[in-house]
């Protein structure tokens, strides 16, 4: 996000989803579509069907890369180094939108002089990839007609995850395709309502709608709104920042809803021995995950299914959730527990409905201005929505008007991820999701149907490794990194290439978080869970 | 007989799928993709056909529990509540409010979330919330 | 024609011979299943025409076999077009409802959507609203989609199916979805016919299992197809089994009130 913002003006999808059917060429990188948005796959495939080339680059041979018309195996956490050889034949081709550059970009001059500095077969030789290979993306990409990027947690979960953001905008920028049908830079958001949290500013440096915390005009409205003297002006902390501060006897208390960080974070055990030592946790959740057996108080929430409320989709759109049962047991409606907790902490909130808090937000949110319950009966909108007759935005930056005056080139050179490959630990470590799952598999392996589908965890180790180890399929094998050791079930597949193993990461018990590294994008703070070194050892 | 379905957002990924959630005398019986909802237009994935199942599991928590002699037992909602507030209380009081953070969440509504960060903001007097926008 | 529907509908629920009726009802801008019960307000019912009509359609019979395994003693109504009127046949057949515990309440499809579906009869025996077009004006005998398949060469064929089956990413949606399909124990789930735990499925046996098992049941309605994420012609293949059935033993699933299926004749294991 933080990427896209720098790049754009705003860190959200830049086109819609049905808006794929139609490019010419789609550029799938760090995203395993089928598997993980199977949706916006059916989108993917419609504009195959017609006529469309698929380009996926991914360390791992997933699903759409099978269905593509030029798959590429770069290796883990080289991802701007490809990018920038795609560019480099660009430039090389002359194949630049010279009249966009101009018109709608700055900052180009930096950028160009960096690419054209590029050597092919250095990159060739860091990725993995053939150079006719880089060349044949390139030139896909750049031809006639629209191309589209798609990405995913694929590209941000790295230290270098903003670099690659601000890569992938690069290229959509170098070629023009923004603002138009059928193009953009589109991320995938892993979770149903990413968006929406980012949006009502569960972020520790923005109110609603990215309004700055640290803005005098922003402060005073929202101080008054909220009808207190003054808000704090400083720039909160991020979730690893958080860890870190509990361990500096800084943080004592952290309320966690609905989030399972000692499954999802990384570096596990570093996570749970915070936990353990912080004064209050307070966990407000359905089930007793890893985390909750943690906390001091455990409040029984309730899910989708027993509350109303709006989530925003990918591709920005508000949409309506709707209660279908009573609350199970004596659990609570979570805006509820909330409120009565401010309450009784001295903070008075008197809130009847979700739909009165909704009310509340678009007062306060231009972006949101326009939409209330009843607009989003039907199809939802697609924010910004600045005023009641305004339809919504299904496409951002429209004509090159980006949200932050001109798009922005950004001079980026290919550094290695945080941990690389050694003679200790010799594998590529990749993480990921399947099929059946959903993230810590709190709600999916509790489900019967997506449970029989897969029970357990698993690692995949392409079959040359597999003879080297001398183990055969469903085998136990042990695998260590420098924060820990785990032990899981074999799965030979040439899906993963020699050399690098894949994960998933929705089994607590064989927790692949625990040797995940920690280390985080500077800016958008987000942690390297796409690579770490690993070794393996026969059990 | 009370049988129902009620259109709802899936609760799994970002793609936003619009289904009914079939319920039959309180208890959810399945899911049925909507037809002319804007993303999946009558479509949905394996995840999204299963998402009433884990809903009325008997994991679910049904209780509030609070942390005593070293054991999570169940206790009273006003035990909870208070035992909540009261300790953020001191803790503000004694080390300040940025002794306090935040994990809001991208699993909950957007009035859920929001209503998290006022009072943190507003209540508490931090900045210190997050989500895992991240992951 | 919905007019029609409605008085049916409000006969039935005032007279008190159903407790309720399954139709579809439109609200929050969608239209979606629902069941009718007296005194419930009739204005919220529709047809399910969206862009066309006809165009929005349900498995109702579904909801049906969820409400009679509640509730097996009361009578329900169902809103039914031509081949959920084959479906009903089929599963009187199959023992998942009776006969006597549901009232049909039928209408015929418009030309465009029988055309569309290439259906061989777009409206039910027993209709309240609309009207049995005669044979040729319904047009759907016409069965050009698998004439299309057939008439590639068997490699083609071969690719384009394998091209098909690469893109399934198992949401077992073309079951979930089937208003035949209601197996407690579903043999897609069966370890020793098909694989799990992996994406893509096993090619072709997930497919052709389930093809096979609905060789007898399929009433060609369609909504396989549309509930399909990657788009695999799913009534295209289930149309050629069925074609099959009616080549080979002069069967068509659901045509006939009291059909039994060949496929059934064997019946139990005779007594030694």
């Amino acid at each position: 996000m933080a990427g896209l913002a720098a790049s754009f003006g705003s860190g959200a999808m830049t086109n819609s989803l049905v808006d794929l059917e139609g490019s010419d060429t789609i550029f799938i990188i760090g995203s395993n579509t089928a598997t993980s948005h199977p949706l916006v796959a059916t989108r993917i495939l419609r504009a195959r069907e017609n006529g469309a080339k698929i380009l996926v680059a991914d360390p791992r041979k997933n699903q759409i890369a099978d269905l593509s018309h030029l798959y590429v195996r770069h290796r883990p956490g080289t991802d701007v180094a490809l990018l920038n050889g795609m560019m480099k034949v660009i430039l090389d081709e002359r194949l630049e939108d010279t009249d966009f550059i101009k018109k709608k970009t700055e900052a180009y001059d930096a950028f160009k002089n960096l690419i054209e500095k590029v050597d092919l077969d250095a990159v060739s030789k860091i990725c993995g990839v053939s150079v006719e290979d880089i060349k044949t993306l390139a030139l896909t990409y750049a031809r006639e007609g629209s191309s589209a990027i798609v990405y995913c947690m694929g590209i941000t979960q790295h230290t270098n995850g903003v670099s690659n953001v601000k890569s992938l905008a690069n290229l959509a920028m170098l070629t023009g395709n923004l603002g138009k049908p059928g193009t953009g830079v589109n991320p995938l958001r892993g979770q149903n309502n990413v968006q929406g949290a980012c949006d009502m500013g569960s972020l520790p440096d923005v109110y609603t709608g990215y309004q700055s915390v640290t803005l005098g005009a922003a402060n005073k409205k929202f101080a008054d709104a909220w009808g207190v003297p003054e808000l704090p002006t400083k720039v909160g902390l991020t979730i690893p920042e958080l860890m870190s501060g509990i361990e500096k006897d800084e943080v004592k208390a952290l309320w966690v809803m609905g989030e399972n960080p000692v499954v999802s974070d990384p570096d596990a055990n570093h996570v749970i021995k915070a936990l353990e030592k912080i004064d209050l946790l307070i966990v407000q959740d359905i089930f007793l995950s890893a985390t909750a057996k943690l906390a001091d108080v455990v409040l029984p929430g309730v899910s989708f299914a027993e509350k109303d409320g709006t989530f925003v989709n990918t591709e920005r759109r508000v949409m309506r959730v709707r209660k279908a049962i009573e609350p199970v047991g004596e659990s609570h409606q979570d805006w509820k527990i909330i409120q009565d907790i401010s309450n009784l902490f001295g903070y008075q909130m008197n809130y009847d409905s979700p739909e009165a808090i909704f009310k509340e937000i678009a007062e306060l949110t231009p972006s949101y201005a326009g939409i209330t319950y009843e607009r989003l009966e039907g199809q939802g909108i697609q924010w910004p929505c600045p005023s009641l007759a305004h339809p919504g935005t299904p496409i951002l930056h429209t004509d090159g008007n980006f949200a932050r005056g001109k798009g922005m080139f950004h001079a980026i050179d290919y550094k290695p991820p945080a941990e690389v490959i050694d003679e200790e630990y010799p594998f590529w470590m990749t993480t990921g999701r399947v099929y059946a799952h959903y993230h810590t598999g709190t709600m999916t392996r509790r489900s019967k149907s997506l449970n029989f589908e897969v029970s357990q965890g698993f690692i995949e180790i392409n079959p040359a490794d597999a003879k080297t180890f001398d183990v055969k399929d469903g085998h136990r094998i042990k695998i260590n990194s420098r924060r820990g050791e785990i032990e899981t079930r074999v799965k030979i597949t040439k899906r993963v290439e020699k050399g690098v193993v894949f994960m998933p990461f929705h089994f607590e018990e064989m927790n692949v978080n625990k040797l995940t590294n920690p280390a985080y994008d500077p800016i958008a703070k987000i942690p390297e869970l796409k690579v770490c070194a690993v070794k393996l050892e026969k059990v | 007989m009370d049988y129902k379905n009620t259109l709802t957002t899936c609760t799994y990924c970002g793609c936003g799928c619009n289904f009914f959630l079939e319920s039959l005398d309180g208890r959810l019986t399945g899911t049925i993709p909507c037809k002319t909802g804007p993303v999946n237009e009558g479509k949905l994935c394996i995840k999204g056909w299963n998402a009433h199942e884990f809903v009325q599991s008997d994991e679910r928590l049904k209780k509030p529990l609070l942390r005593k002699d070293g054991e999570l037992v169940e206790v009273s909602w006003d035990e909870a509540l208070d035992f909540t507030a009261t300790r953020l209380k001191e803790i503000q009081k004694t080390n300040g409010p940025d002794a306090i953070g935040f994990c809001a969440s991208a699993k909950v509504t957007n009035e859920e979330n929001y209503i998290m960060q006022k009072f943190a903001r507003a209540g508490v007097g931090t900045n210190s919330v997050d989500h895992c926008a991240r992951l | 024609m919905i007019d029609q529907v409605k008085q049916k509908i409000n006969e039935l629920l005032s007279q008190g011979s159903v407790k309720g009726v399954v139709a579809l009802a439109y609200a929050h801008g969608h239209a979606g299943p629902c069941l009718f019960q007296k005194g419930d307000d009739l204005d919220a019912l529709c047809l399910g025409d969206e862009k066309k009509a006809g165009d929005v359609r349900y498995p109702l019979n579904k909801v049906l076999i969820t409400l009679a395994r509640q509730y097996p003693d009361d009578v329900f109504g169902v809103l039914v077009r031509g081949c959920d009127e084959r479906g009903l046949y089929g599963l009187y057949r199959l023992k998942q409802l009776e006969p006597d515990k549901v009232v049909p309440i039928g209408i015929s499809c418009p030309r465009d959507l029988a055309l569309a579906c290439e259906c061989k009869k777009p409206w039910p025996d027993d209709m309240t609203a609309g009207e049995a077009p005669n044979e040729k004006e319904s047009g759907g005998t016409e069965q050009k989609g698998v004439q299309d398949v057939e008439g590639k060469e068997q490699p083609e064929r071969f690719d384009f199916w394998k091209d098909q089956f690469l893109k399934c990413v198992k949401c077992y949606g073309c079951r979930d979805i089937c208003p035949m399909c209601f197996c407690y124990d579903c043999s897609l789930e069966c370890e020793d016919l098909v694989s799990k735990g992996d994406l893509p499925v096993d090619i072709p046996t997930f497919h052709l299992v389930r093809a096979m098992h609905m060789a007898d049941r399929c009433i060609d309605c369609g909504l396989c197809d549309e509930a399909c994420p990657v788009d695999i012609p799913l009534r295209l293949l289930y149309k050629k089994t069925a074609e099959v059935m009616n080549h080979e033993f002069g069967f068509t699933s659901g045509i006939n009130k009291n059909e039994i299926s060949p496929l059934s004749l064997m019946g139990p294991m005779p007594e030694k």
